[in-house]
């Protein structure tokens, strides 16, 4: 029993909330937490949190009925309602974290995709923004802000032919298990909803974006939500974050306060040890260059071979696109094959992984990760991937997903750590010894 | 100013009510800047700019969608640290129906003031000035160290009294204590009598006994409140008043949010009409409830972004409504 300390879950992951307390041999905070019919977050607080040390247990995980942002303003009024009733302290655990994961830019340094396909564009593409006043001239309008009607359309009906003409290409440049979602137009007057339609990659695929084209001579950028993330849980009081394995370990910069990014490794590692056979002899290797420092400190601090996929994200006019946006560096051949990544969103990239190993000729595919979100068609797609076994853990709600893939998935439980670090957070010990901890 | 580049108003859109941005837009004789939001297969929001907002007078427009109030409001969060971080001179959030007004104060132990967390979400987003429309509570504008301009629906309303009815068959009723100061306005400008309803609230969205303070015999009752929600407590208002003689009931209010059964309640009550503005999306709802009249309210919003924009006096909106 430890004293004179609440743990208040969140509605999106309840299971995990139930197992941490279990470990933690204390009740749950009674709280009511629900939606008033117009849809505002209805949160009371039935017990005493004056003085206490509150943790908050919301996961960054919409499904089943459930809205992420939803749960995030949930964590946020959460917090501010603890604050204001006097809590001494109040740690957010966000066992993954939201908007960690910034989306892919659609322009890198060989220039912006999005023009290629407008040839009347050529000769602007190399202003960043339009002189003010704009030169006049045939079919730059004269106003500036008030574009000329004919001059819009006309460059829409160009580019979307473009588009249209290459949408078979982009196609192949799909996953090849499944056909490209058909193209959602969408415009920014739209108010349909559109769940489940587009992933963080899909500004690479200008079919997806559809009519949307950013003013000429500017280019369009996304808006990169984790900072602001980050500054919302400061402004509404957390004063501790404790979240496991962020995409981008530069996250932890962007708060004031601590945070305790927790590691799903030593799970993972104990995994391998226990569950592949002869993992001396395995290959492990990392689908993206980015989680190559992930990878190679698992199979550096397991002694196995490393191998890295490099995935191009924009792959060039190259025919054998499979082939030319992935390249495997390392041998696989008649090797058991481990891949480890943070994150399992659309499964894009992991699938990709696996169709290219198997290719190599790897024996045997697993597919490590931490966060399994399996959102999208993800399902299908690892379903009919060349993946013989998915290992992901509970930091969002698996039931659903394990109910669905059966014996494919293995979930590794982190209620543990994550009472342990409660713990040690709340006796103020050091928690670095569940960093080394194998 | 003159020294200064002349810098514009971008109006952007959020996917909540593109309709009311529309109109804003057209009034204002600007088009809606480019930018694409949508949501991710893991269902993160994501916004997208298509044109440059650099040192411009950014003016986004986002209501709440009845519903979907956390996801307009996570959208409008995400549109005003893009434009911040796009170098936007001065970011103002047009908010017609300011979400969680209602939850102002902490009325029970440990209740969340999510209006004021609100209001610190928007300031940390980076927002430099709030438009907004009838607040629940205008000491919501103490939440905000930014400006705020809190804009009165009144006007119109006072004009909609005028052109269907005559002032003097009317008696402008406030169904709840705290409404009193709002309905008192309106019946001083008319030079109407008033009257009003005392009612005891056992659980949220549940009403109870309902007792009539004033004389409406025989009279056009005009309910005035600045929110109709689940309408349980203007339906069973409008009873009372119809028991203690009125001619017929009509209700004045500022945001529809007409959520739950809303529409149902309102088809099989004795109110005549219930006169709402557009700062809410409407959606459907007025195919579906005969007895719904809009009132558009882009007018004002558009005229105080102008005003605003300009550096110009926003008060004559208080009591003016532009045509």
């Amino acid at each position: 029993m430890v004293r004179n300390i609440v743990v208040l879950g969140g509605n999106s992951h309840p299971a995990l909330v139930d197992s941490v307390c279990n470990a933690l041999s204390l009740p749950p905070c009674n709280r009511i937490l629900t939606k008033f019919s117009s849809g505002e977050s209805r949160c009371e607080i039935q017990d005493s949190v004056r003085g206490k040390d509150v943790y908050i247990i919301q996961t960054g995980f919409g499904g089943n009925g459930s809205r992420l942002n939803d749960h995030f303003m949930d964590l946020c009024i959460m917090i501010s309602a603890c604050k204001t009733g006097s809590a001494r302290r109040v740690t957010a655990v966000l066992p993954l974290f939201p908007y960690s994961r910034q989306p892919d830019l659609p322009y890198n340094k060989a220039g912006a995709p999005l023009f290629k396909a407008g040839s009347s564009d050529n000769g602007r593409k190399d202003y960043t923004f339009e002189s003010v006043p704009a030169t006049p001239a045939p079919g730059i309008p004269k106003s500036v802000g008030l574009t000329n009607g004919t001059d819009i359309t006309s460059k829409l009906l160009k580019t979307s032919l473009t588009n249209g003409t290459q949408s078979p290409i982009k196609q192949l440049n799909g996953d090849g298990y499944f056909p490209v979602n058909g193209v959602n137009g969408t415009s920014n007057t739209s108010p349909v909803k559109q769940t489940g339609a587009y992933t963080t990659h899909d500004y690479e695929n200008l079919s997806h974006v559809g009519a949307f084209q950013a003013k000429p001579g500017y280019k369009q950028w996304v808006a990169q939500a984790g900072t602001l993330v980050a500054n919302l849980l400061n402004c509404a009081g957390a004063d501790h974050v404790i979240t496991m394995d962020l995409h981008d370990p530069q996250v932890q910069g962007f708060f004031d306060v601590p945070v305790d990014n927790l590691y799903g490794r030593p799970l993972l590692k104990r995994y391998i040890a226990q569950h592949i056979p002869n993992y001396k002899d395995a290959v492990i290797i990392s689908p993206d260059a980015g989680g190559a420092k992930r990878a190679t400190a698992i199979a550096d601090s397991m002694g196995v071979d490393f191998a890295l996929i490099h995935k191009e994200r924009r792959p060039t006019k190259i025919t054998d696109r499979q082939n030319a946006s992935m390249m495997l560096v390392g041998n696989v051949q008649d090797r058991i094959c481990i891949l480890i990544d943070d994150l399992l969103d659309t499964g894009n990239t992991i699938t990709r992984a696996a169709k290219l190993c198997k290719k190599e000729g790897a024996t045997k595919i697993y597919a490590l990760l931490t966060h399994g979100v399996f959102s999208g068609d993800a399902i299908n797609r690892v379903q009919a991937s060349a993946i013989d076994k998915v290992v992901v853990t509970n930091s969002v709600p698996q039931d659903k997903h394990k109910a669905l893939l059966g014996s494919k998935l293995d979930v590794l439980d982190i209620s543990p750590i994550f009472a342990e670090a409660i713990r040690r957070v709340h006796h103020g010990e050091s928690i670095s010894v569940l960093f080394n901890h194998d | 100013m003159s020294a200064e580049m002349a810098n514009e108003i971008k109006l952007i859109s959020g996917r909540s009510h593109p309709e009311l941005s529309d109109k804003i837009a057209k009034r204002l004789g600007i088009e809606v800047a480019r930018t694409i939001s949508l949501n991710y297969s893991n269902q993160e929001t994501s916004f997208t700019v298509g044109e440059s907002v650099r040192d411009e007078d950014v003016f986004i427009v986002q209501s709440t969608a009845t519903g979907d109030v956390n996801e307009g409001l996570m959208e409008l969060l995400i549109m005003i640290s893009a434009c911040r971080t796009a170098s936007a001179r001065r970011i103002t959030a047009v908010i017609p129906n300011f979400p969680y007004a209602r939850q102002d104060k902490k009325d029970k132990s440990r209740a969340p003031i999510s209006a004021r967390l609100v209001a610190n979400m928007l300031q940390t987003a980076g927002a430099n000035h709030i438009v907004t429309c009838d607040l629940h509570a205008s000491q919501i504008q103490g939440f905000f160290s930014v400006p705020v301009d809190n804009l009165y629906a009144e006007p119109s309303f006072l004009r909609y009294i005028r052109e269907n009815f005559n002032p003097e068959d009317c008696v402008i009723v406030s169904p709840d204590a705290g409404g009193a100061k709002r309905a008192t306005s309106i019946a001083d400008h008319l030079n109407t009598a008033f009257a009003l309803i005392h009612k005891e609230r056992p659980r949220p969205n549940v009403v109870g006994r309902m007792v009539l303070v004033g004389n409406v015999e025989d009279k056009v009752a005009i309910l005035v409140d600045d929110m109709a929600d689940t309408c349980g407590t203007l339906v069973k208002a409008a009873a009372v008043l119809k028991e203690n003689g009125a001619k017929s009931v009509l209700a004045l209010v500022t945001h529809g949010i007409l959520s739950g059964n809303a529409i149902e309640t309102l088809n099989g009550s004795v109110l005549s009409a219930l006169v709402v503005t557009n700062t809410v999306p409407l959606g459907d709802k007025v195919q579906r409830c005969p007895k719904l009249r809009v009132i558009d309210i882009s007018p004002t919003i558009a005229e105080a972004i102008r005003r605003t924009h300009n550096g110009e006096s926003v008060s004559y909106l208080f009591t003016h409504a532009p045509v």
